[in-house]
């Protein structure tokens, strides 16, 4: 019996639809991002506006109440609110990328490749900068984020490099990568389950193992679909801290 | 590997730049361009929908119930208030009305006392006179009785002494006797 | 280390005997074998320990659970980061 391991390129690279070779190549993950888009609009267009809401109605506000109260409210406050639009659609964004992870014939989280992490990240560090910048002006919000108070003088140009490498460099990386590597840690986890499943699945003594093993796939299931919410809401998350941050001089 | 291209693709030559596009083909952790116009594209329209379309009606929605929730708690807390002031008021003019009750209560009560008195004091007078009168005809009796009955006690007695001793007793000599003990208190 | 040690000693070792594109990638494996082993290590105990703290701030003060749940998954997204650095170099030493 043996074990065969696809190899990573099977696993997350997908051949295009149409346009193979082209920039417009549309594959798996284009046709996700698309889905990502559409099911939202299709969901919040099914919402009724009843003042007792049922059904899609409670789903999308609750999504939407959701992000409000644990992202917005408690990482910036109540000033934060009109940066609701950017980050619902950040957390509805990455939602989608990720579940489609565990959802059948797709099989495969959008984020478990690095363009949307990446978009997603600029889109992050732009908004923080763009806001930091609107709030202090240019030189309030360099001032404030690469020279810290209350730091020694002598200290001073190595703390401005470390703000600045942390602020404008680490912060959109770890963002992207965050979210890349979880998706695509699950995403290799799932395929392991599933491939020692079906190598598991044949007239032998080691057969015994496929119930545990199998039983172990639809845990990590259920897990992976935790994942998906809670790299959402993290990701949001650190871009309304990341805002927050930026609007005040600390 | 990553520090290879991201130090190639700082270089500045043209050639190693190519080899770059190759390099990122093949690894799976950079992004392909494809995607990232994709990427790109769907969230700008995922968001400018989010922003100009989707949101606002929802928003506006709960906004909504949050106001009507807020005006039904207003006006519950209104009413609230005000069984509150009625039972107040209620309570108040119990208490009138039993303090009222309570006095009217006392005034019959001595009212009552006092006819009861009056009553009672003007049939005891009666009672006392009509008493009053009896033990005068009582005594009247007595003495008629008594004025009636002492000639004769005297007489027998005379008579029956004067046949004890054998010797005549005058009845005139026997009455103040007789008459002495008849009155005496026995 | 002795183990670091004797698994490059091991990667030379094949590296005399195979070709140098499979010595390459024996030694890119095993690489990456332990670069995310020892990457695992500190955020497992840190995560551990920040969640553990977590459950005690919520214990004693169940009021401000929503806001030590949020600062917990903050926590641990900062924490995690290092833990899937790792994961990432694994891929590319494997894969790429």
């Amino acid at each position: 019996m043996e074990l065969e391991f696809p190899s990573i390129d099977n696993l997350v690279k997908w051949p295009a639809y149409f346009g193979d070779g082209t920039f417009y190549a549309f594959n798996k993950i284009a046709l996700i991002s698309v889905l990502a888009v559409l099911i939202p609009t299709v969901l919040f267009k099914m919402a009724k506006k009843d003042m007792v809401p049922r059904g899609v109605q409670n789903i999308v506000e609750g999504t939407v109440e959701f992000v409000e109260k644990q992202v917005v409210l408690s990482a910036i406050g109540p000033e934060g609110l009109k940066y609701t639009p950017l980050l619902l659609s950040i957390f509805l964004f990455v939602f989608f990328g990720n579940i489609f992870e565990v959802i059948p014939t797709f099989q495969m989280p959008a984020n478990a490749r690095m363009a949307n992490p990446v978009i997603l990240a600029i889109v992050a560090w732009v908004s923080f900068i763009g806001i930091g910048i609107k709030a202090q002006g240019l030189g309030g919000f360099l001032k404030s984020s690469l020279f810290p108070p209350g730091v020694p003088t002598a200290l001073m140009p190595l703390v401005s490099i470390i703000e600045f490498i942390s602020t404008f460099l680490l912060r959109p990386f770890g963002l992207a990568v965050r979210l890349f590597a979880n998706m695509l840690a699950g995403h290799i986890l799932l395929v392991t389950f599933a491939v020692l499943c079906i190598t598991l699945f044949q007239p032998s003594i080691l057969a015994a193992i496929l119930p545990f093993s199998f039983a172990m796939l639809v845990g990590l299931v259920g897990f992976e679909i935790m994942v998906s919410l809670i790299q959402a809401f993290v990701f949001s998350l650190l871009t309304a801290v990341y805002i927050k941050l930026s609007l005040h001089a600390h | 590997m990553l520090a290879q291209t991201l130090m190639l693709r700082f270089g500045e030559d043209g050639e190693e730049l190519e080899e770059l596009v190759e390099v990122a083909a093949d690894n799976p952790i950079l992004p392909v361009t494809s995607e990232l116009f994709w990427g790109a594209i769907t969230f700008a329209a995922l968001f400018l929908l989010v922003k100009y379309v989707l949101l606002p009606p929802v928003q506006k929605t709960m906004q909504e119930r949050a106001d009507l929730l807020r005006a039904d708690l207003d006006a519950a807390d209104a009413a609230r208030e005000k069984a509150g002031s009625v039972a107040t008021e209620v309570s108040d003019q119990l208490a009138d009305v039993r303090a009222e009750s309570a006095q009217i209560i006392d005034a019959a009560r001595a009212e009552a006392e006092a006819e009861r008195a009056r009553i009672v004091g003007a049939v005891e007078v009666e009672v006392a006179a009509a008493k009053a009168e009896a033990e005068a005809e009582i005594s009247a009796a007595r003495q008629r009785a008594m004025a009636g009955v002492g000639p004769a006690v005297a007489d027998l007695a005379a008579d029956a002494a004067s046949r004890v001793m054998n010797r005549p007793i005058e009845a005139g000599a026997a009455r103040p006797v007789v008459d002495r003990l008849l009155n005496s208190p026995n | 280390m002795s183990i670091l040690a004797s698994t490059a000693a091991q990667a030379v070792e094949l590296a005399q005997e195979l070709n140098p594109e499979e010595a390459k990638a024996n030694a890119a494996a095993s690489g990456a074998g332990m670069a995310y082993g020892l990457a695992a290590i500190g955020p497992g105990i840190g995560i551990g320990y920040l969640v553990g703290q977590a459950v005690q701030a919520m214990a004693r003060q169940p009021e401000s659970a929503g806001q030590v749940q949020t600062t917990m998954f903050l926590g641990i997204a900062f924490t995690e980061a290092l833990a899937l650095i790792g994961f990432v170099v694994f891929i590319l030493l494997k894969f790429a």
